[in-house]
């Protein structure tokens, strides 16, 4: 692809619980995200979507294999390192937004950069930069409760994408979400990804979510499964994707996947 | 499992968290308990019965001022408490089961800690009475032995005192869960709650309470005359109810318009903690507002036990100025009085001097004064070296030399004319200096002029020689009215008695003439309440100030649970432990310093005119009451931060 390698990950193993009782949960992954990738995780409860997101996102240690993100190798690195990589380099969405009930969008959305010393003026610009982007401008000084959750969920990518980071991790995004709200999410993180703010990895049980991204990996019990690649339109992709889930033979979760 | 074994479960659980407020109410307890022990001691009676029952009554007020403060103090930590479980028992809602069934095991909850408490408090409170007797007394300069003595008396009084009060909330708490619906108990209180007051509505409070509080300010240390203890009972209100409407409205739209300037909020950590500080005020503003008029008490009450101890001391001073004091109508007593006294006991400073009794005919306000002169109280003054600041005075001046109040509610002293025989004289100041010593104890004295004093004198033996020859009955009296004064300090003024012996013979044989005799006992001890009220003010002042700043830290510690799950998120997405510890750090800083700044305006006021009223100085007792607070509200600010610290590190 010839672009900036941002994730490397070598033979990644997790294994959890205590000795004679080890559970493996990830079983050696091999993975490299570049700076315009936008992939999709897919994979049933208990694969390891989880896991891998965490120690992608250095939330989690692996217990084998290496983790480079941005060339450094997280596991040699300090905690002030550390911490300072989570800043700059990675941004978060999660399923249920936390956003901060205490304090406006605006202030939510200027947040991490406020805290990184970032000059006031400058913090002001960028969040009003970013709601205008995603078209929260006249909901940046309203708290989280009164906006809906679509609002809520483009607040926090905003949030996570004024650092400038360049990957975006992103937990069940749509998770909470009605349908609507999903697409418009899903739509956002297809335009920051064409725009070329940041690479974006998102873990999905979701079909038609997945069907968003330029590759879907599905994983299984703890492995990689499947690596499938978009080419046509997103339509195509999606019955790609639920084809290859049918021959899995279990569906990922008891919910649908949106309507068309 | 019965409730009463699943109520039981979950005490034994989450006693850690329980431990705040089982550690506040039990030292509520003890300290209660302290206080009744010692109307049971056997210690006080040592002191004398007038001494005792002085005492006593003391006692009891403080302990009716602790047990209304216990009843506000459990009201809001039971308050607390209440909010805090109702969200945790709330689950069991979806276990079937119905109202009454949880707020039974909440009352069960509750009714365990607070026996723990009890138990606590009063076990502590036992084995301290002695160390609290004995500081008490190091504390009131007393010595006297200790009798530890133990009786149920005080521990069944404290007992019933504290269940009483506790079951009242329980209680109340109980029927608080039965009428609440199911949605209030299972979900988070803070949801959808709004966190902006309007603005409106803020500005209000805001102008009015400064408004309030500026005037209570200046009714405190206005000058006035008999209308001070109106304006004292009106200042304290206004204060209290100022320094509530500047915390429910100044301080909101403070730090609101704060946030809204995005630029200065965006800088340092200010983002995080000054929106969580606004967040918070609106539910915690009465608690600040109930720390700072605490500690204002607190304050207030420590200067006016220094001030009651400063004016025990002067009254000892006072009356130890001289150790023997002569009147008579004989005027060359001096020598033989000296030989008298020195057969026994080593002279430091004898004086003499002559003044006479006008009785309240002769003055407006009908009391009767004595009347003394310029030069020959100066000439006292310079022989004890007692301080005489003043110039010569005009014939129509005159200065009161009076005895030291406890109390007075008069602070405008300044321009009063006095009338004696229908002529008017201007009072240019009053002392307390003891120039008559403990003659100027009972009587009150005005200096005038030499020349007045002669008009004086010679006028009112004119008026008593008219009075006694109408009234016939008084043919005998001396007309000569003049009263002679010999005053002595010994060297060793506790020798005092040896000396008596002689001065008596001096008391017979007068041949018609008097001689009146008063001999000062420096062991009389009965004005020693006043030092046993001091060193309780000075309890009550500690109780205050730890009870007010543990109202404080039970508040923070129990938000920073609240916190718990914010802190994480922000650990989430990347927020460096550092960077929250200094957020934590500064939200908890205005939490304490904010009460901290507001008492030390008000307890500046308070003293005051404390200071007024007292006529004494209490500027440095106010510092280092100040002083005291801002030490004991570090060591809890540094306890809150880094238990916050602490609860928001346990999520990550």
């Amino acid at each position: 692809m010839g672009e900036k390698k941002i994730v490397e990950i070598k033979d990644l193993q997790k294994d959890y619980g205590q000795k004679g009782f080890r559970t493996n949960v990830l079983k050696g992954i091999d993975l490299t995200i570049y700076s315009n990738d936008f992939i999709a995780i897919m994979g049933p409860s208990g694969s390891g979507k989880t896991t891998l997101l965490n120690i992608l996102s250095t939330i989690d240690k692996p217990t084998q294999g290496r983790v480079l993100l941005d060339g450094k190798d997280v596991n040699s690195i300090s905690d002030q390192e550390l911490s300072e990589l989570r800043r700059d380099k990675i941004g978060f969405v999660f399923q249920d937004y936390n956003l901060l009930d205490t304090m406006t969008l605006q202030d939510n959305i200027a947040l991490p950069l406020s805290l990184n010393g970032i000059s006031g003026k400058k913090c002001v610009e960028k969040s009003k930069e970013l709601g205008k982007t995603f078209g929260l401008t006249e909901h940046l000084a309203k708290y989280p409760y009164q906006l809906s959750g679509g609002q809520k969920q483009r607040g926090a990518v905003c949030r996570a994408l004024i650092t400038e980071p360049e990957i975006l991790f992103a937990d069940e995004p749509t998770g909470a979400l009605d349908s609507k709200s999903g697409r418009e999410l899903l739509e956002c993180f297809k335009g920051v990804n064409e725009r070329n703010q940041a690479a974006i990895l998102m873990v999905t049980h979701d079909a038609f979510s997945a069907s968003y991204a330029k590759n879907v990996y599905i994983l299984s019990d703890g492995a990689i499964k499947y690596k499938l690649n978009r080419t046509g339109r997103r339509k195509e992709f999606y019955d790609y994707i639920m084809e290859i889930q049918a021959t899995l033979g279990e569906s990922f979760e008891d919910e649908d996947g949106g309507d068309f | 499992m019965g409730s009463i074994r699943l109520a039981f479960n979950n005490f034994k659980k989450s006693f850690r968290n329980y431990f705040s407020m089982i550690l506040s109410l039990s030292f509520t307890i003890m300290i209660l308990y302290n206080f009744v022990n010692l109307t049971y001691t056997e210690t006080f009676k040592a002191f004398g019965e007038k001494n005792k029952n002085y005492i006593d009554i003391i006692i009891q007020v403080v302990s009716v001022v602790l047990i209304c403060f216990m009843f506000f103090f459990i009201w809001y930590a039971t308050n607390v408490f209440l909010t805090k479980r109702k969200k945790e028992i709330g689950i069991y809602v979806f276990m079937g089961l119905t109202n009454r069934k949880i707020g039974k095991i909440y009352a069960m909850e509750t009714i365990m800690t607070g026996i723990a408490a009890l138990v606590l408090g009063i076990l502590c409170g036992v084995v301290s009475t002695q160390l609290f007797q004995l500081l008490l007394f190091t504390i009131s300069d007393i010595s006297i032995d200790i009798s530890f003595r133990f009786t149920w008396e005080p521990v069944i009084i404290t007992v019933v005192v504290y269940v009483v009060i506790y079951m009242i909330f329980v209680i109340k708490g109980y029927v608080n869960i039965v009428r609440s619906s199911v949605l209030e108990m299972i979900s988070a209180i803070r949801q959808n709650e709004y966190v902006k007051t309007n603005n409106w509505i803020l500005f209000g409070k805001a102008v009015l309470g400064i408004t309030i509080l500026l005037n209570g300010y200046y009714l405190a240390v206005k000058e006035s005359g008999f209308n001070v203890m109106a304006n004292l009972l009106s200042a304290t209100v206004f204060v209290i109810v100022g320094t509530y409407l500047v915390f429910g409205g100044f301080l909101p739209i403070l730090f609101q318009k704060l946030a809204d300037n995005k630029r200065f909020l965006y800088s340092s950590e200010r983002n995080l903690w000054i929106n969580n500080v606004i967040f918070r005020m609106k539910k915690n503003y009465r608690t600040y507002a109930m720390t700072c008029v605490l500690l204002t008490c607190s304050v207030t009450a420590l200067a006016a036990a220094f001030a009651q101890k400063d004016r025990y001391d002067n009254m000892v001073h006072f009356r130890n100025t001289y150790t023997f004091q002569l009147v008579s109508n004989m005027p060359d007593l001096g020598a033989r009085v000296t030989d008298l006294i020195e057969q026994d006991n080593d002279i430091v400073y004898s004086s003499e001097g002559d003044f006479f009794v006008m009785d309240g005919s002769h003055f407006d306000d009908g009391f009767t004064y004595g009347i003394l002169s310029f030069s020959g109280v100066k000439k006292m003054a310079e022989a004890a070296g007692l301080d005489f600041p003043y110039d010569e005075l005009k014939d129509d001046e005159v200065i009161c030399a009076n005895h030291i109040y406890l109390l007075s509610f008069i602070t405008d002293r300044s321009d009063v004319t006095i009338t004696i025989d229908g002529k008017k004289y201007r009072q240019i100041d009053e002392t307390t200096v003891p120039y008559m010593g403990y003659m100027q104890e009972g009587q009150t004295y005005y200096i005038v002029s030499d020349k007045t004093y002669d008009e004086l004198l010679a006028g009112y033996n004119q008026w008593v020689s008219d009075n006694a020859s109408i009234a016939g009955d008084k043919q005998e009296m001396q007309h000569d009215e003049r009263i002679y004064i010999y005053n002595y300090r010994i060297q060793d003024i506790y020798n005092y008695a040896a000396s008596m012996d002689e001065l008596d013979t001096i008391m017979e044989n007068t041949d018609g003439n008097y001689v009146g005799r008063v001999a000062i006992n420096p062991n009389s001890d009965d004005i020693m309440w006043i030092k046993v009220e001091y060193s309780l003010c000075v309890f009550m002042f500690l109780v205050f100030v730890v009870a007010s700043g543990s109202i404080l830290f039970m508040k923070l510690y129990n938000d920073s649970f609240e916190e718990k799950e914010r802190y994480g998120v922000l650990t989430k997405i990347g927020v460096a432990k550092k960077t929250l510890g200094k957020a934590i750090a500064k939200e908890l800083r205005v939490a304490y310093g904010v009460p901290f700044l507001l008492m030390m305006v008000s307890s500046y006021f308070a003293v005051h005119s404390l200071e007024k009223m007292m006529s004494t100085n209490l500027k440095l007792i106010n510092l280092l009451s100040v002083g005291i607070i801002f030490v004991f509200f570090l060591a809890f600010y540094k306890l809150s931060v880094i238990l916050a610290v602490k609860n928001s590190a346990a999520l990550s």
